[in-house]
């Protein structure tokens, strides 16, 4: 499904070539659960924007669903976003003028969901994650583990087959955070959806299928979890 | 501290360029306009100001009501001072000056003449300047120089122009008109151009060979009475006496018109519709209200533009403030803080705007035809205004951010978590929508104020003036002989098509009227407006009969012409049945020979009086001369030659009736100038300040766009999501501001007789400009938010 080949990234600051990412080479398969570990800086992030289509790497070669996504065109990857890509933050990133029940409907809108469908999409959403009271409330009204779940809900609903999660549970306390990584396992198993996280935690990281291990910009360790 | 908060402020500011320039540019034009406005107000303010006694000083006015309409004038019958001041026990003075039209002549010592030259002369009573005591007399005094016939006091600008100095002109002699010497037995201060009776050369009252006229029925609008009232009397303390006087001199059964004095109070006088005045410079008090409302719009939209965008540059200024607080600032000092560096950009922006309002004086003096002099720094008073300013600024426009940017929770601060987008109606959103009815109304109205003046120069009038000039004519018996050959050489000039002895072209507001008897019965409805011109007259303008025929070739009134108007009114519908009837008014008894199509004989705010044209050869004082518009420049070239030659004791005094017909719309174009200057001024404002709010909303929502596109949204829907609430804004603001347009255009077209009707179109119009400039202005901005880099605003704090 992903396959990325010798992706670099450095930015140039005065002719000095800071590597972020250096000759990474990997391929992800659908169905897979990633999760990329690495110390501060190591260029985690960096390689979930990339594989998520939010920075472009310098150099190196990225197929996207078999097809070369390296310079894709605005258009192209507007398609992919509505269609395939569902990202879940550290920080939720809820628009907070909308009200929960609103930000699950963004995507739809955009995906030009018609409005019977987009009802039944979002009251199932709301009913899985026993969120049907709380749909009129505003993204501040709610705990973080709660936005946290309407960010996964909101990236869901347009049915994607990967979900990019950053830090999903970075601003969370541990009992939120295992709630949301059973979730996770949850989307996983039961419906196939790749996911690639990027998470400090170990205990996170066994969740998953495989882990990915960076740092300085190199893939150190490519192991698979043994549940 | 002072010190330190401009120092931050300048630094601030100077951080900031973009809305730094753009906050200083909006107050400073603004401000420019303000202080245009101000000035312009204040000269006109300052009319016949300063006067010891201004408060007892009154012009005596004369009223008529008839059955169909009322009539005023600026003017008393003569006998009128004589008996007030006898009569009048609350008048303590009264004083007569009467504006007259002279051609004054000055010899040189062997008695060659020097200097000619055409001069308004004022006749007076000395008691005048007893009333006006604080005009100065550089020598002599009033009484000593005007009690005797054949003596003139001029002014010093005077006194230099004939004779050089005030000095050699004491004792010399002046020539008005052809044979009336006068001696010049006094000298004046040369008056202000802000003064209602602009005094220059002034003639003894003794001398005017009028004086003695006895005729309470003749009034004269050149012919004024100045009262001063006893000391702690008001105007109306002699009401009851000035009644009285009314009754006995104005009886209903001898004089037509319920004719009546009053007294008006010299500060009035500059301002008064009805009644003209000796400088023909009045100005109506309404069109300086409007000039000040338009001042204060200008100012309130530069101060709204400085208000959003404070607001919106605070949020930058979050960690800053909550650093403060936490660092133990009080609210009072940031407050103090931010009003500091409003203040010190509103000083800039006055700084500026002097600049801007020196290089906009020459071409407003230009506007008013170099009639008015400015000057930024001539008055104190205009320094106490832009203090004013400065301060009114700084306050309105620094006031509610610092309130805003103060009261941050300085937890959040400091977290840059501060947010101002409180959903519902924030005052900014309101303000938008207050600017931009500004906008509109003003849009609005210049497309009006333009449409109109132009149907007012391309509405035929009902005849043609093109190519046609008035050239004066003598009126002494000596140059009344000379009248025929004159004609003869005029017309041999090549280029030269026609020619008619008159009063004055069709369209004039030289009115002669008077009560007219026709058909026997004497009319009470309406006054006969008399026209004086010979039968070459309906030629040389293209005027078409539309019954009879013009009245024969004559030296006295045989016939008259009457127009349609006049046949309304008289409620004739047959033009046939008016032929052959006798018509009596001002002193002839003539028939009436034809009927003339209507033509417009006054300028398009009035209606078309009821007239009648009459030939009269004493009467006639300018000729109409019809050309080869080719040949305008040669033909009046030699007209001049010819004159000089066939009156050499005239003064040559020409005009096109094109031009004078224009000049009846003065104030109107300058009013359309000013209100397209305006306008251009507050577009300007309102779309800079625009763009400095879809700056600051694109920053705040950025972290949303960036989301939205991550769900899948494309750029042009997401400018399609910036650009909404502005165009919605703008929309209401239109809404809000088409129904106080209409009220404004309505007023202002119901000035004119003859008007466009108000159609949806310069509404529809202004709504268009405004939406179409918004959605440039704001999608210039959107595009590039929406357009920008995902990633960078959903990093982690």
């Amino acid at each position: 499904m992903i396959q990325l080949t010798n992706i670099e990234k450095y930015y140039a600051n005065k002719g000095v070539k800071n590597y972020v990412l250096r000759l990474v080479t990997t391929t992800i398969n659908q169905g897979e659960f990633v999760s990329i570990m690495g110390p501060s800086g190591a260029g985690k992030s960096t390689l979930l924007n990339i594989i998520g289509m939010l920075e472009e790497p310098t150099y190196g070669i990225y197929n996207f669903l078999g097809e070369d996504v390296t310079n894709l065109n605005e258009r192209k990857r507007i398609e992919l976003y509505r269609n395939h890509i569902g990202f879940v933050f550290q920080a939720y990133h809820l628009i907070d003028e909308m009200t929960v029940y609103e930000n699950i409907e963004a995507p739809l809108l955009y995906k030009k969901v018609g409005s019977g469908e987009r009802a039944s999409r979002i009251a199932d959403l709301l009913d899985r994650f026993n969120m049907v009271a709380k749909k009129d409330l505003f993204p501040n009204q709610l705990s973080g583990g709660q936005q946290q779940l309407v960010g996964i809900a909101r990236a869901l609903a347009a049915q994607p087959s990967i979900i990019l999660a950053d830090e999903p549970t970075g601003n969370l306390q541990s009992a939120q955070a295992e709630e949301i990584m059973s979730l996770f396992k949850k989307l996983n198993e039961e419906e196939g959806i790749t996911i690639i996280q990027v998470t400090h935690s170990e205990k996170n990281a066994q969740y998953g299928s495989r882990i990915l291990h960076i740092a300085d910009g190199l893939i150190k360790e490519d192991v698979a979890v043994t549940a | 501290m002072f010190k330190l908060n401009l120092k931050i402020a300048w630094r601030n500011l100077w951080k900031n360029k973009g809305y730094t320039f753009i906050n200083v540019l909006g107050l400073s034009i603004g401000m420019a306009s303000c202080i245009l406005i101000f000035i312009f107000i204040r000269y006109q303010m300052s009319f016949d100001q300063g006067f010891k006694n201004e408060d007892r000083i009154f012009r005596v006015v004369t009223d008529w009501n008839y059955n169909a309409y009322d009539d005023f004038s600026a003017g008393v019958p003569i006998p009128f001072s004589a008996a007030a001041r006898n009569e009048i026990a609350g008048f303590e003075k009264v004083g007569s000056i009467l504006k007259r039209g002279g051609v004054i002549s000055i010899k040189d010592a062997v008695g060659k003449e020097k200097l000619k030259s055409r001069e308004a002369v004022y006749y007076t009573q000395p008691d005048f300047f007893d009333i006006f005591s604080d005009i100065k007399w550089i020598y002599s005094a009033p009484e000593l120089a005007l009690s005797k016939p054949n003596s003139a006091v001029l002014t010093e600008k005077y006194a230099i122009k004939f004779f050089g100095s005030v000095k050699s002109a004491i004792g010399k002699t002046i020539t008005v008109g052809n044979k009336t010497d006068l001696l010049v037995a006094g000298i004046i201060e040369d008056q202000p151009q802000n003064s209602s009776f602009p005094l220059g050369i002034v003639i003894s009252y003794e001398t005017f060979a009028g004086r003695f006229n006895e005729n309470w029925d003749s009034v004269n609008s050149s012919t004024s009475s100045y009262v001063l009232l006893k000391d702690g009397l008001t105007a109306k303390d002699v009401q009851a006496s000035l009644k009285r006087f009314n009754q006995k001199y104005y009886p209903i059964e001898k004089i037509a018109g319920n004719q009546k004095n009053k007294l008006q109070p010299l500060r009035d006088i500059h301002f008064s519709e009805k009644y003209d005045n000796f400088a023909d410079s009045s100005i109506n008090k309404s069109e300086l209200y409007g000039l000040a409302v338009i001042g204060l719009f200008l100012i309130i939209t530069a101060c709204i533009n400085f208000i959003n965008l404070s607001t919106a540059q605070s949020v930058n200024r979050s960690k800053e403030v909550g650093v403060r607080k936490v660092m133990g600032s009080k609210r009072k000092q940031l407050v103090s803080q931010f009003l500091t560096e409003t203040f010190a950009v509103s000083l800039v922006a006055l700084l500026i705007a002097c600049v801007i309002t020196e290089l906009a004086i020459p071409p407003m003096q230009n506007l008013f035809k170099g009639t008015i002099e400015f000057s930024l720094f001539a008055h104190p008073v205009i320094f106490i205004f832009m203090a004013i300013l400065v301060l009114f600024v700084s306050f309105l426009a620094g006031f509610y951010p610092a309130i805003i940017i103060s009261k941050f929770n300085p937890a959040l601060a400091i977290k840059n978590k501060i947010s101002l987008n409180n959903g519902g109606l924030s005052l900014r959103k309101i303000l938008v929508v207050v600017q931009f009815s500004i906008t509109v109304i003003l849009i609005i109205g210049t497309l009006v104020i333009i449409k109109q003046m132009q149907y007012v120069q391309e509405k035929p009038l009902g005849f043609n003036p093109n190519a046609v000039a008035i050239v004066g004519i003598p009126t002494d018996s000596l140059s009344k002989i000379r009248y025929n050959t004159f004609k003869e050489k005029v017309l041999r000039i090549p280029g030269v098509k026609e020619m008619s002895f008159c009063q004055s072209a069709p369209l004039s507001s030289d009115i002669n009227s008077s009560d007219f008897t026709y058909n026997g019965i004497k009319n009470g409805d309406f006054e006969l407006r008399n026209m004086r011109a010979d039968e070459n007259f309906f030629k040389v303008f293209d005027l078409k009969l539309i019954a009879g025929k013009i009245f024969r070739k004559s030296d006295t009134a045989n016939a008259c012409v009457v127009n349609e108007t006049f046949l309304k009114k008289m409620h004739i519908l047959n033009p046939q049945d008016a032929i052959g009837k006798v018509i009596s008014a001002s002193g002839n008894t003539v028939p009436i020979s034809g009927v003339v199509k209507d033509f417009n004989d006054q300028s398009l705010k009035e209606h078309i009086s009821g007239l009648a044209i009459f030939p009269g050869n004493d009467q006639y004082w300018n000729v109409a001369i019809k050309m080869d518009s080719e040949q305008l420049v040669s033909s009046m070239k030699d007209i001049e030659a010819v004159w000089k030659n066939n009156f050499p004791n005239g003064i040559f005094d020409s005009g096109f009736v094109n031009q004078s017909i224009n000049s009846y719309y003065e104030s109107e174009q300058i009013m359309g100038t000013l209100f397209k200057v305006f306008a251009g001024v507050i577009i300007f404002i309102s779309f800079i300040g625009l763009f400095g709010l879809i700056s600051f909303v694109t920053t705040q929502r950025t972290k949303e766009v960036a989301i939205r596109k991550v769900l899948g949204a494309s750029t042009i829907e997401l400018v399609k999501m910036l650009n909404g609430s502005f165009l919605i804004m703008v929309f209401i603001a239109n809404m809000v501001a088409w129904p106080l347009a209409y009220l404004f255009v309505f007023k202002w077209l119901s000035g004119f007789a003859y008007r466009i009707d108000i159609s949806i179109w310069p509404f529809a119009l202004a709504m268009v400009i405004s939406m179409a400039i918004t959605l440039i202005t704001v999608s210039i901005r959107s595009y590039k938010a929406a357009a920008a880099n995902t990633i960078d605003a959903l990093k982690y704090e």
